[in-house]
């Protein structure tokens, strides 16, 4: 119905409709709501958002009596709002997407429980402990849940603790090769697990063939190397001299598995916008001396508009005839 | 799959004599919105770079205020050139962006050192700016980019003047106004929609924002400071409500349902309703309001737009400080109460019908 409303508004700004049957048009292809669907709009609206009060109502009686509950009931509390999504979902099912949603609400419940937990009884655990066992906790329900936001979710708990483990355990060598080691385990990390999760969903496994999911692992491993590339050019410390090469390698590996294999214009966008930073870094670290010169800020202002110009036309062709095929 | 879905709603368009000839070639520059982001960020980059030309080669521009305005006045208007020479063309479309968006940085900054005492005169010029910038270049993702400017700037403005707590219903009276005549003005429906979308994302910023934290973030005081204290407070968040109403009575009359009848009631009983909630809570009622006009002109952005703003007020309403956390439990309690009461209410006077009916 989306599309409906965007080809016949373009029609019209073409004058291929004229102004007074515009609207008619409209309410015959359905792009807009009847009557009915306005009854249901108005019911959904009323269910949804009187929902929505009360349960925030409830939240916001709980967060004004927090200090005087005992440690008991808050943990009952919280332990128990896992026991009632987990009930949600055996009640609902995981196909629908009551329970797919339920599932997620109790992962991140589980989080709170173990802040929680850390917090009453002071182990003095690091914070990436927290993430690395509250990744390992869900990852049961991963994988039962079968569905893509719980995965991104865990893929999401693992990067923060790969993170927040080289912050905690980097010492005065961390400072200094912290941020690149890290982002070297980041990079395989997420580039390991886009992979696998085309290969799988190519395989044939139907949940997973959801694409904003996979685009958010394509865009953590591709910030990963294009941080890893500008690292290096902008000598941030002695690191290695791989990051150029990887860098290259995965554009190429981009490039020829989402034009050709998988097609996704997405992915394309993002190898255009890193090769634009990592070209607009390497002439700025090149021809900026001391001194900033006029004429080398216009030149790389330039180039980064041609480059962005070129890669738009490009997208632009590879996408519509993508939509061709 | 879309050029089959594009042929087939021609054909049914052409059958119900809608529309007579032949279907016109897809037109191939609209882009997928990543692709469309891609260009904007890097449109960015170059501005900058651009900046940092004009601040490394001309220093003297920078130092003064008058020098600055002048020069990106003149940087805006060859944008504009490029924009309306060569509408088409890729790189004519991001040389152009970047060089204006420089453009506007510089006359933003010569205006900052003029107005330097007033808040409010320094916002009326910024708006002023950037709605003449909104009529003359005709770029879609410059326009959009131009009224949300000049709506947060007038935003602003009023704010300064000392009627904060009214721009969220100014804002949102705006976009009820300029959703619904899209369809009527389908020549210019770019432009509209252009400016519908600057003024949604104002209008949204405003609405997550309702309340004294913003008055004391972007101004630096508390309502204290605002004209006419606690009355002047009361009456916008009046006007929150009242624009929901308005938003309906509107939809209800482009719709042609007549007032009396049942479902008109019906609609207006639940915009009342959240109106009266809006005098408490004061950022649903412009919430719900984006959200209606969204689903009203079936458009998804739109509506998902109001959608955040409501989540987003909701966030905001814990920290307000207009009362106790028990006071507003209490308040948002017996406000879900009272909607879910109203949808069992609604069940009863507006049944489903037995079939169909289109409007």
């Amino acid at each position: 119905m989306a599309r409906a409303r965007d080809f016949i508004l373009d029609w019209a700004a073409q004058g291929r409709i004229p102004p007074h049957g515009v609207r008619r048009a409209l309410e015959y292809s359905g792009a807009l709501p009847g009557a009915a669907d306005w009854r249901a709009f108005l019911d959904r609206l009323l269910l949804w958002l009187g929902v929505a009060m009360l349960a925030s109502g409830v939240v916001f009686f709980l967060a004004y009596n927090w200090q005087e509950l005992g440690r008991f009931a808050k943990f009952a509390l919280v332990e128990g709002l896992i026991v009632a999504s987990l009930a949600v979902v055996w009640w609902q099912g995981l196909e629908h997407a009551g329970g797919k949603a339920a599932l997620l609400g109790a992962a991140l419940v589980v989080g709170a429980l173990l802040a929680f937990i850390g917090q009453t009884y002071q182990t003095g655990a690091d914070t990436f402990e927290l993430f690395a066992v509250w990744a390992g906790a869900i990852l049961p329900w991963a994988l039962v849940g079968r569905f893509p936001a719980l995965w991104v979710l865990w893929l999401a708990l693992v990067n923060l603790s790969v993170t927040l483990y080289f912050r905690a355990f980097g010492g005065v060598l961390g400072i200094v090769f912290g941020p690149e080691r890290q982002l070297w385990l980041l990079f395989a990390l997420n580039t390991a697990a886009t992979a696998l999760w085309e290969a799988l969903a190519a395989a044939g496994v139907a949940w997973l063939r959801e694409r904003w999911a996979v685009r958010v692992l394509a865009t953590a491993s591709g910030a990963c190397v294009t941080a890893l590339a500008v690292l290096q050019i902008v000598d941030w410390e002695p690191g290695s001299d791989w990051a150029a090469p990887a860098w290259m390698a995965w554009l190429a590996l981009a490039y020829f598995a989402y034009r050709n294999a998988i097609k996704d214009v997405y992915v394309l966008a993002g190898g255009a916008l890193s090769v634009i930073v990592v070209a607009a870094t390497f002439l700025g670290k090149h021809m900026l001396k001391a001194q900033a010169d006029a004429g080398a800020f216009l030149l790389i202002g330039v180039v980064v508009i041609g480059l962005s110009a070129a890669a738009g036309y490009w997208l632009k062709r590879v996408a519509s005839e993508m939509e061709r095929t | 799959m879309n050029a089959l879905r594009r042929q087939d709603l021609w054909q049914r368009l052409r059958e119900a004599a809608l529309v007579e000839g032949d279907m016109p070639e897809p037109d191939a520059a609209s882009a997928p919105w990543y692709v469309r982001a891609m260009l904007g960020a890097a449109g960015w980059i170059g501005a900058l770079f651009l900046l940092g030309f004009v601040g490394a080669g001309f220093v003297w521009v920078m130092e003064s205020a008058s020098a600055s305005f002048v020069v990106g006045a003149l940087t805006c208007a060859g944008a504009t050139a490029i924009f309306r020479l060569r509408a088409e063309g890729d790189f004519a479309a991001q040389f152009g962006m970047a060089v204006s968006l420089a453009g506007q940085a510089m006359m933003v900054f010569g205006l900052a050192q003029w107005f330097e005492r007033s808040l409010t005169g320094m916002a009326l010029a910024v708006a002023l700016q950037q709605g003449l910038l909104f009529v003359l270049v005709p770029n879609f993702i410059h326009r959009c980019w131009t009224s949300w400017t000049a709506a947060s700037a007038a935003a602003l403005a009023l704010a300064g003047a000392g009627l904060p707590g009214f721009v969220p219903a100014a804002l949102t009276a705006a976009l009820v106004w300029i959703w619904l005549s899209e369809f009527d003005q389908a020549e210019r429906g770019a432009l509209l929609r252009a400016g519908g979308y600057g003024m949604a994302l104002a209008a949204v910023q405003s609405t997550m924002l309702h309340g004294e934290l913003w008055a004391l973030w972007i101004l630096g005081r508390g309502t204290h400071g605002a004209l006419g204290g606690e009355t002047a407070l009361w009456l916008g968040r009046l006007a929150s409500g009242a624009v929901l109403v308005w938003a309906v009575l509107r939809l209800l009359r482009r719709e042609g349902v007549p007032l009396q009848d049942s479902r008109a009631r019906v609609a207006l009983g639940g915009a009342a309703l959240l109106a009266l909630i809006s005098l408490r809570a004061p950022g649903v009622g412009p919430a719900v309001a984006i959200l209606v006009i969204g689903h009203a002109n079936g458009n998804r952005v739109l509506a998902g737009l109001g959608i955040l703003s409501l989540l987003g007020y909701l966030a905001n309403y814990y920290y307000s400080l207009q009362a106790t956390l028990l006071v507003k439990s209490a308040l948002l309690a017996s406000a879900g109460i009272a909607l879910l009461a109203a949808r069992l209410a609604m069940r009863r006077w507006w049944p489903e019908a037995p079939e169909v009916q289109r409007a």
